[in-house]
């Protein structure tokens, strides 16, 4: 290909040369110009092209094979352990073949909301301020700009630091609140928490609680009659019983609200979901916040694209018509742009479900739970935590396990885009 | 004249409310300031991430069993293995061969076929082949991490033993770096695409005009046009690839090891730091802060690759009118 411009400029110089001295023969070049090999050349770099194509179509259909295997591979492991046990139960190191992962789907999705709710509203703010606020001002510009290259610097910043940085900010907030120590209340309980002690009542099984006054002392002895509360938080007087007084009371009732005289109880708390404290430790929440971060700037990212993709003829005559910037935004860009942050945000929580490695780096490798998160405090499982720690157990019967949640974990992530498809469609057909 | 007078006014100038203009005007003000806010919150964020790696590295160098020097330089890393600290051997080194032992690997497999499925994307391939090889594509890049360490110990580290009758470890750098292949060619592919794409077709056009055949016109015309943007993809899939964790925590093994030999175990930087906190040591110590040390090695490596994308990205655009 590269000799083709000098032949041509050989065969213009030749014309030249006939027109002033037309007796003389034409360039050797052009007059034994091999035929044969032309045609030889010209096969051979044919034959190569076609050589190329099927190396092309070899190698890209390698992603097929590769996809095909991968899934394969997973359901003819993980097809044995696809029972009931699976979605119902939860980790058990006792039985393994019992275990399941229902605290874990619980855990991923409430997980996935927390970084949503994070995440969208300030990254489609962003987004926004990026690229319908464009300001003339040079100083402004200069922060327009350096703001667009800190977005794709997070954007390649690995999962796990964002991990680290949620370790650090979240869960010990550089430990400026102090440790958190197991068993122990943090000093700074915000809200949505009572303490109490807990004393057994005559009635078998049945428990008293007595509102908690100085936290320091954990355990109560009871010898005389306090003031308890029952199970709708109403306040009544507790009654004590002696031994020497004669025997048990035969009425369900009062037994329910008597203790034994010297009866010890120890400290309980009764959190309601929206339990606050600093720093939030080993939680749902600073795990929510991570994953937020993570997926951060893929929704800034995706946000940007769709807004750009709107004509901007479109703003120019809001404009013309004497709107607002903020009023051509809300009214125009937005929902035509909004196919595409639909879809970009929700392809963000796919990969914030997917995420292993921040939740890992937060809340430590454990997964024996057996039910979701209670509060916001609470710790959690999630689907790739426990997947990770199934696999990267010797055991059969936890390689089975990890694949047949693999299956769960990708059912999940299509349903996910599946709606993301479907919410498109919606969106663009109105 | 009285008709007209009788004829009642148009609604839309019956109904005329007048907003107060001023107000509107600091409403727009508000919006802008929280916008200008969100935008502020993620610079907000780097500055976290730096300020985080900076201080808690910062109490990791301060420890007098700790030094610089050692950390650049040393070739043994036992944070975990040595119990007692005077023994502990920093050095950094076992880890970087180890993440680019994996890296390399990666790279190997997913910067060429990357780049081949890329041009037949973009050049050769029919609607039909497309509407198959995108969306695979696009699931393949949707596929959790986690998925693929598990693939890689399941499928690819028992065939790699297989075919070398067992030259391999059970946990090694090949399958780990072939799973991350795996995990970044859906990403070259894509932006590799669009990078060709983006070279308009009067290029393609002459060069089909001077008797190119398509293999000619891709390779000499087409990609070095869409040079910058096929870079950039290399690097951003090489930081991604030094980033990437879940996989090399399930099939790289935890060893770390200073050698180039791809059979062996390899731990990585991102391996390393899921081991410490799978480990639970406590808050405080030098070990614990040695996880800060490390991640402030990873985001240095991973910031300059992406930065230096955006670098060739800018400089050397190709821009077409």
């Amino acid at each position: 290909m590269s000799d083709m411009p000098n032949a041509e400029e050989r065969s213009g110089d030749a014309r030249s040369q006939r027109k002033s001295k037309p007796a003389d023969p034409l360039p050797s070049a052009l007059v034994d110009r091999d035929q044969v090999q032309a045609r030889s050349n010209a096969q051979k770099r044919k034959s190569f092209d076609r050589m190329f194509f099927w190396l092309c179509v070899a190698i890209a259909s390698l992603s097929v094979v590769v996809l095909v295997v991968l899934l394969v591979s997973i359901g003819f492991q993980g097809q044995s352990r696809l029972t009931s046990d699976l979605i119902n139960n939860s980790h058990s190191e006792l039985e393994p073949a019992k275990s399941g992962m229902w605290p874990s789907i619980i855990g991923s999705l409430l997980v996935c909301g927390i970084s949503g709710l994070v995440a969208l509203p300030l990254g489609i703010g962003t987004a926004i301020f990026l690229e319908e606020f464009k300001p003339a001002n040079k100083l402004l510009r200069t922060l327009h700009g350096f703001i667009q290259l800190n977005i794709a610097n997070l954007a390649g910043v690995p999962s796990i630091v964002f991990g680290l940085l949620g370790l650090t900010v979240f869960v010990y907030m550089f430990n400026v609140f102090g440790q958190i120590q197991v068993n122990r209340p943090s000093d700074w309980e915000l809200f949505g928490v009572n303490h109490y002690y807990q004393v057994l009542s005559l009635e078998p099984g049945q428990t008293i609680l007595v509102p908690q006054q100085d936290q320091s002392q954990t355990t109560i002895k009871i010898s005389e009659p306090i003031e308890g509360i029952d199970n709708d938080g109403n306040p009544f007087q507790i009654e004590i019983w002696d031994r020497a007084s004669g025997p048990k009371p035969a009425d369900r009732e009062t037994r329910l609200k008597t203790v034994k005289k010297g009866a010890v109880g120890g400290s309980y708390s009764k959190r309601s979901w929206y339990y606050f404290r600093l720093p939030f430790g080993k939680s749902f929440l600073a795990a929510g916040l991570t994953l937020g971060l993570v997926i951060l700037p893929v929704i800034i990212i995706a946000t940007q694209e769709s807004l750009r993709a709107v004509s901007p003829s479109l703003r120019e005559a809001s404009l013309g018509l004497g709107a607002t910037q903020w009023q051509t935004t809300r009214n125009i860009s937005l929902p035509a742009a909004l196919p595409g942050i639909l879809t970009g945000a929700i392809l963000a929580l796919g990969r914030a479900i997917g995420e292993a490695a921040p939740v890992l780096v937060v809340l430590g490798a454990a997964i024996a739970k057996n039910r979701g998160p209670e509060n916001l405090m609470d710790s959690v499982v999630t689907m790739p935590v426990l997947i990770f720690n199934w696999a990267g157990r010797p055991q059969d019967v936890y390689q089975q396990l990890a694949a047949a949640a693999i299956i769960v974990l990708l059912v999940v992530l299509l349903a996910l885009n599946s709606v993301a498809i479907y919410v498109r469609h919606k969106v663009q057909s109105r | 004249m009285s008709a007209r007078q009788n004829t009642p006014l148009p609604v839309a100038l019956q109904k005329r409310n007048f907003r107060s203009t001023a107000a509107s005007e600091f409403r727009e003000r508000c919006v802008v300031a929280f916008l200008a806010m969100c935008g502020l919150t993620t610079v907000l964020i780097t500055v976290c991430i730096v300020g985080m790696l900076v201080s808690q590295s910062w109490n990791f160098f301060q420890s007098e069993h700790v030094s610089f020097g050692e950390f650049l330089t040393g070739t043994e890393w036992t944070a975990l293995q040595s119990q007692e600290l005077e023994n502990a051997k920093f050095g950094i080194w076992p880890l970087l061969s180890g993440t680019l032992r994996v890296t390399v690997i990666a790279m190997i497999i997913a910067l060429p076929l990357g780049l081949i499925t890329a041009i037949y994307l973009s050049e050769f391939a029919s609607y039909r082949v497309r509407s198959i090889l995108k969306p695979t594509l696009e699931i393949i890049a949707g596929i959790p991490t986690v998925v693929l360490g598990f693939f890689a110990i399941l499928v690819i580290s028992p065939s790699l033993q297989w075919f070398t009758a067992g030259a391999f470890d059970t946990f090694n750098a090949t399958s780990a770096g072939i799973a991350v292949g795996i995990l970044c060619l859906p990403m070259v592919t894509s932006l590799s695409e669009d990078a060709m794409r983006a070279v308009p077709s009067a290029l393609r056009d002459a060069a089909y005009g001077l008797g190119s055949t398509p293999f000619e016109t891709a390779v000499k015309v087409v990609v070095p046009a869409a040079l910058s943007g096929i870079i950039s993809a290399f690097l951003l899939a090489f930081s991604r690839a030094i980033g990437e964790t879940m996989v090399v925590a399930l099939a790289a093994g935890t060893r770390a090891t200073a050698t180039l030999d791809p059979r062996e175990q390899s731990q990585t930087m991102t391996g390393f730091i899921v081991e410490m906190i799978k480990s639970e040591n406590e808050y405080g110590t030098v070990q614990y802060f040695s996880l800060y040390a490390v991640a402030i090695t990873l985001f240095v490596i991973t910031f300059g690759m992406t930065l230096l994308g955006q670098l060739i990205r800018r400089r050397f655009q190709e821009s077409y009118q």
